[in-house]
């Protein structure tokens, strides 16, 4: 009783501050900076070279690269930021060396700006055509807007770059997204038989199991997102394959599957999504923790555009609040339209019981071209 | 063939465990001058200062005590407001989703006449996809919602002015970037968000039981007797119900004010304590000398700050507050009322079974005791022993 009290008197004197953090001793951590502490070193010791002479590209596109990757691997767009301070000497310049425009253009794609990484790489390829890295950039770019087209002229650069296996695969993939299942499948077996590095090996199989999927061939789908993780363990692959499940009612093992995964935005929101469905114990923390994050992220205006998929998601899944998840889902086709992002409008179109709606998600899917059994079974 | 190409990148990056960076302002001004507080991530004043003087990845507090003065230099270069002098309050450390943030507090005794220009270029070389946050409050006007980017920063003719305030015409100089605060319409969601929260809060739900368990008995010395009409149950019943609704209403809409809060790592441990507390209380009274719905009105109290924090992560519209609050409240009001008359009638329909005291008060008790302990371990430890 006397300690309900206290409590109340604790509760009572706290201020209305959100959460401050009063540290007891100067030891104590209050923040951690990177995973890999060894690197810090390494860093700034380019990190000042880049700023003696910013001009350096070298210096400039191995920093940039160096950030963007810590920006993929802790999730943390901040550091996409600053790949594009280091390369911020040539912001204006278009006759700016390839490898600045390039990595540009992949740090732009990282933070969703997809046109403006695409006019890059269009320019950079027009000087250049024989760099086989911007072509597959601009292809993956123009395949998730859903400007198939677009992609097509991209792979067939890339194959007169010299890049056979890549231009390959890139066609396939846009083959089996327009519905020519069977062709792109042999295309891909074939390509499987060679010798592949795991990265490789583990994109194509990838690739292979989400045609499967929207082909409606669900046992083939689990069979290839299986042997694409055990050619090389990957987050994409892991979301996209719990994403398959999920869909299919499997939650628990969603869940065994991104479980100890890194917290990303993307991992936390299938975490509360499976969580919640088959009451786990951590559901409620997941889903406050994400909750959270979103209304931080919103704080910024016009920052919800390029969380609309996740969040878009959030609302349907989580709050069952079909109409804002509708009105999410249809802000992030305008950026983005991969076959996640068509479902994910056609599932809110469908749960908002809006005959419009629905018929918008049906006639946005046949502009774009994309075939997918899953989506066809909803409408 | 040779030609090896990088396929890492390629994933298109839902992949984020963070948002972009940004820092926080609060300006407000009041009859006493201008007072301006800034939130800036300790991560970007990192990339900045170098904070981590020993390059271990882990910033303590010790080092960001030594970097006061190069974080308050770096931000006072940085950051300026048209026709006033600023001068610093004060520091602290502030825990937001995404990180921990240094905060300044700053004051200036300046009036402007209008909404005064903000020169903002931290984090200007370092990173350009920073942008500052500006929530402006002019005296009692509604805050005004105003984005800063680095790359862009508002100029004015002379960026020290020295006192009394600018000339009319420049303090009214257009903001040089501006959104209005996004605005959500509120729906009847907030009755079923509370209906939902008490029906799924399997603590309080948990709680009000241990409470009821007990309500159609009556204790006497020679143990628990049943009550011979349903009239002797009912009001002790309304009584209970009464101090857990008043109780955690208070307790809800301070914390909704933002008159005062506690932070859950408190009061979820507290929650599951009362849970405990109160089952003992059925096996061996706690508290005799205090009726019970003191008693409850006690742990309703610690209850209300539990529903805040729900209500807290749902961002409510301050316009329309007032109106999402009370949802809100009815709806746990209503689902409290739904599980009291179901269980009330349950437990009057069992009461003169002769194992009701043995098994159904004091194994009841004991379960609510066992579930409670683990909670309370499970949210003291951040482990996870239960389903639930």
């Amino acid at each position: 009783m006397k300690r309900a009290l206290l409590l109340l008197c604790m509760a009572l004197a706290a201020g209305a501050q959100g959460a401050p953090l009063l540290p007891t001793s100067d030891a104590e951590v209050v923040e951690t900076l990177a995973a890999q502490a060894g690197d810090r070193a390494e860093e700034r010791a380019l990190r000042r070279r880049q700023q003696a002479s910013p001009g350096d590209a070298t210096v400039a596109v191995a920093l940039a690269r160096r950030y963007l990757e810590q920006a993929h691997r802790e999730g943390d767009p901040r550091f996409a930021g600053r790949a594009l301070a280091a390369l911020q000497h040539w912001a204006q310049a278009s006759n700016a060396p390839a490898e600045v425009l390039l990595t540009r253009a992949t740090v732009m794609q990282y933070l969703h700006q997809f046109d403006p990484a695409a006019q890059l790489l269009e320019g950079l390829v027009q000087r250049q055509p024989a760099l086989a890295q911007a072509w597959l950039t601009l292809a993956t770019i123009r395949r998730v807007q859903g400007r198939y087209a677009e992609s097509d002229l991209a792979c067939a650069g890339l194959a007169k770059a010299g890049a056979a296996l890549y231009a390959q695969a890139c066609q396939a993939e846009n083959d089996g997204l327009r519905g020519q299942f069977d062709s792109a499948r042999a295309r891909f077996n074939q390509m499987l038989t060679g010798r592949l590095d795991a990265g490789t090996r583990n994109w194509l199989l990838t690739s292979v199991a989400e045609l499967e999927a929207r082909a409606a061939r669900p046992a083939q789908a689990e069979q290839a997102y299986r042997a694409a993780l055990s050619a090389q363990s990957d987050d994409y692959t892991r979301l996209s394959f719990a994403d398959f499940l999920m869909l299919q009612s499997r939650d628990a093992e969603a869940l065994v599957l991104l479980n100890g995964q890194p917290r990303s935005d993307a991992v936390l929101l299938r975490l509360a999504m499976a969580g919640q469905r088959t009451a786990a114990p951590a559901a409620r923390h997941d889903v406050r923790e994400l909750r959270e994050r979103i209304a931080q992220a919103n704080q910024r205006p016009g920052a919800g555009a390029s969380h609309a998929r996740e969040q878009a998601m959030f609302a349907l899944w989580i709050d069952s609040q079909p109409v804002r998840a509708l009105e999410l889902a249809r802000a992030n086709v305008k950026l983005q339209r991969e076959a996640i992002d068509l479902l994910l409008l056609a599932q809110a179109a469908k749960a908002s019981g809006q005959a419009d709606a629905q018929q918008e998600a049906k006639l946005l899917s046949q502009a774009v071209g994309l075939k997918d059994a899953r989506l066809e079974n909803l409408l | 063939m040779s030609l090896l190409l990088c396929v890492a990148l390629l994933a298109p990056a839902g992949a984020w465990a963070h948002k972009a960076s940004d820092a926080y302002l609060q300006l407000a001004t009041t009859e006493q001058g201008l007072s301006l507080r800034i939130d800036i991530a300790l991560r970007d004043l990192d990339a900045a200062l170098d904070l981590d003087a020993d390059g271990d990845g882990r910033l303590t507090w010790g080092e960001v005590r030594a970097a006061w003065p190069a974080i308050d230099a770096y931000v006072g270069a940085r950051l300026q407001v048209q026709g006033c002098e600023l001068a610093l309050n004060g520091h602290a450390l502030e825990k937001r989703a995404d990180g921990v943030y240094a905060a300044l507090s700053l004051q200036s005794p300046c009036q402007p006449s209008g909404t005064p220009m903000i020169r903002y270029t931290v984090m200007q070389d370092v990173d350009p996809t920073h942008r500052g946050l500006a929530r402006i409050t002019l005296g009692a006007s509604r805050p005004e919602l105003r984005v800063l980017d680095p790359m862009h920063p508002a100029t004015w003719p002379s960026t020290v002015v020295p006192q009394p305030a600018p000339t009319p015409s420049a303090a009214a100089a257009p903001a040089p970037t501006s959104a209005p605060a996004p605005d959500q319409a509120v729906d009847t969601s907030f009755l079923r968000e509370g209906v939902h929260h008490i029906i799924t809060g399997y603590d309080h739900v948990l709680f009000l039981l241990c409470l009821l368990l007990p309500a159609v008995m009556r204790r006497t010395p020679q143990g628990w007797r049943p009550v011979d009409e349903l009239r002797q149950a009912v009001w002790p019943v309304v009584g209970i119900v009464t101090a857990f609704t008043l109780a955690h209403s208070i307790t809800l809409t301070l914390a909704a004010l933002k008159l005062a809060s506690i932070p859950s790592a408190i009061i979820e441990p507290a929650i599951a304590a009362t849970i405990v507390l109160a089952a003992i209380d059925n096996l061996r009274p706690l508290f005799s000398r205090l009726p019970r719905a003191a008693v409850t009105f006690a742990f309703g109290l610690i209850h209300g700050f539990g529903f805040a924090g729900v209500l807290a992560e749902m961002e409510l519209p301050t316009s329309t507050f007032a109106w999402a609050l009370l949802q809100f409240n009815l709806g746990l009001e209503l689902g409290q009322l739904a599980i009291v008359l179901a269980t009330v009638s349950l437990l009057y329909l069992l009461r003169r079974r002769a194992a009701y005291p043995r098994w159904v008060i004091g194994g009841g008790s004991m379960a609510a005791i066992t579930v409670g302990s683990l909670w309370f371990i499970e949210r003291t430890a951040d482990v996870s022993v239960l389903g639930f």
